[in-house]
């Protein structure tokens, strides 16, 4: 076996690509969740904002295409360390119990799982009510470009999907409480001094991360932009 | 004081178990809880039946015989303790107390409270070792090791190998026992030479015996009863990147 192959199969390198995939899903919803804000500055400011991301052209489909490589590979370590832990302990406990303390073991960490397969699903239902979208157009100083504020507020004035958006992103927070924090653990960036303050920040992260998202659906429903 | 018991019982392997009830009426505050143990299988053998077996050895925290899940947390409800050390006062009069073993594929039934943790040993001889020169003793502190270094191995070696971290992981996964054994010799000179050959092997020995994946719960370093970090765990990733990329 090659090297990569080796660390790849290994569970310590399993667990760093995790990681590093994980890393970088989060740094793509940071980015996106700044974009959202654009809207907050009116129609022509996130209707730039997507039209320049669109000009990119190949770098955008590089970008893509590597989130797209990241995303499914995380998933699919997430789901078969899941499916391992089922081997490695044929007969459950009578009684189990956290003993807590250092115990990081929590509503976030212990969902993982659900909560990974359900953005999963939910990235699917987004991309095709946005990505895949044949968006009306608006015209700036000539420019012809795809409406996206009318689409954000048509799709966020109706309950339904609201209430749904909503719901996801607090799965969301929920994830990334645990990934965050985990992340770090698992590339080995981590120290008895540390620990503490990670797990502080990934709370924060996943806070801000989780409020952010919420925010734009919740403005748009109640007519507060 | 009465203490109730729900025990594990399995004659083999290949027989399935049950939880049996056992009552003590007399236990003893002062008892530990490995004493109970004795005084109820004092009883049974008494009464012509069969002691619920168990391990144990030095009864003072330190050799990591004695396995026991107490009510689902292994060694029990205190923390850095072995289940040896607990001593009946932590319980109240009438207290129900459910005994199951360590339950891991890599650690296979034998009887009742006992399994088979030899997995560990093969993990240890994997690369838990050091080469040294053979002939007369060598001089003690011949080879100088720091304060910073000397303490941070000590912390790793106070792992006793008891099998508390699998026991207690959901994932059954042994990366805190693996960790710590990898950091103790990473923080030490002793044993340069195999660095590198130590760590993968290690961790791949730890797949082999059918422990599961890590996925950073650090219930392990809440029930270690020697409070092992899991920075020995983070310490192990680091080590496995760098020896990869050092191996030829």
């Amino acid at each position: 076996m090659s090297k990569a192959a080796t660390f790849l199969n290994s569970q310590v390198g399993r667990k760093i690509a995790t990681g590093v995939t994980g890393f970088g899903l989060v740094l793509f919803i940071i980015v996106h969740l700044l974009g959202n804000l654009a809207y907050f500055a009116g129609a022509e400011a996130i209707n730039t904002y997507s039209h320049t991301l669109h000009q990119l052209g190949p770098l955008l489909w590089i970008v893509r295409l590597g989130l797209l490589a990241f995303f499914l590979y995380h998933a699919w370590l997430g789901v078969s360390i899941w499916l391992e832990r089922r081997r490695a302990r044929p007969e459950k406990y009578e009684v189990y119990a956290s003993r807590g303390g250092a115990s990081r073991q929590s509503w976030s960490s212990s969902s993982m799982v659900l909560t990974g397969i359900l953005l999963f699903l939910f990235v699917i239902t987004h991309l095709n009510t946005f990505a895949f979208h044949d968006f009306a157009t608006i015209t700036y100083g000539g420019v012809e470009m795809h409406d996206v504020h009318a689409r954000l507020t048509e799709v966020f004035l109706q309950p339904l999907y609201t209430v749904y958006y909503v719901v996801i992103m607090v799965l969301l927070g929920m994830h990334l409480r645990h990934g965050v924090w985990s992340a770090f653990q698992s590339l080995g960036w981590m120290s008895r001094k540390t620990n503490p303050i990670i797990y502080s920040i990934a709370f924060v992260l996943a806070l801000i991360i989780a409020i952010g998202f919420i925010g734009l659906p919740l403005s748009i429903y109640f007519q507060l932009v | 004081m009465t203490i109730h018991l729900k025990i594990w019982r399995q004659k083999d392997k290949n027989s399935p178990g049950k939880l049996v009830d056992y009552t003590v009426d007399d236990a003893n505050p002062d008892m530990s809880f490995l004493e109970l143990l004795d005084w109820l299988n004092e009883r049974l053998m008494n009464e012509g039946r069969e002691p619920v077996e168990f391990d144990h050895d030095c009864r003072e925290g330190i050799c990591g015989s004695c396995n026991l899940v107490l009510n689902g947390m292994a060694h029990g409800p205190m923390q850095g303790t072995a289940v040896c050390q607990l001593h009946m006062r932590k319980y109240k009069d009438g207290d129900t107390i459910v005994v199951e073993p360590w339950r891991a594929k890599a650690f296979p039934m034998i009887k009742d409270l006992v399994v088979d943790r030899s997995a560990f040993d093969r993990i240890m001889a994997a690369g838990g070792y050091i080469s040294v020169n053979t002939g007369a003793p060598a001089d003690a502190n011949a080879i100088p090791v720091d304060k910073y270094n000397a303490d941070q191995a000590f912390d790793y070696a106070a792992c006793i190998g008891c099998g508390a971290c699998v026991a207690a992981c959901p994932n059954s996964s042994a990366s805190l026992f693996t960790g710590a054994k990898i950091s103790q010799l990473a923080h030490l000179p002793q044993g340069d030479p195999e660095r590198n050959r130590r760590v993968v092997n290690m961790v791949d020995q730890m797949a082999e015996e059918g422990f599961g994946d890590c996925s950073n719960y650090a219930e392990c370093e809440a029930v270690c009863p020697a409070e092992i970090s899991i920075t020995s765990i983070a310490k192990m990733r680091r080590e496995y990147f760098n020896a990869l990329s050092e191996i030829e």
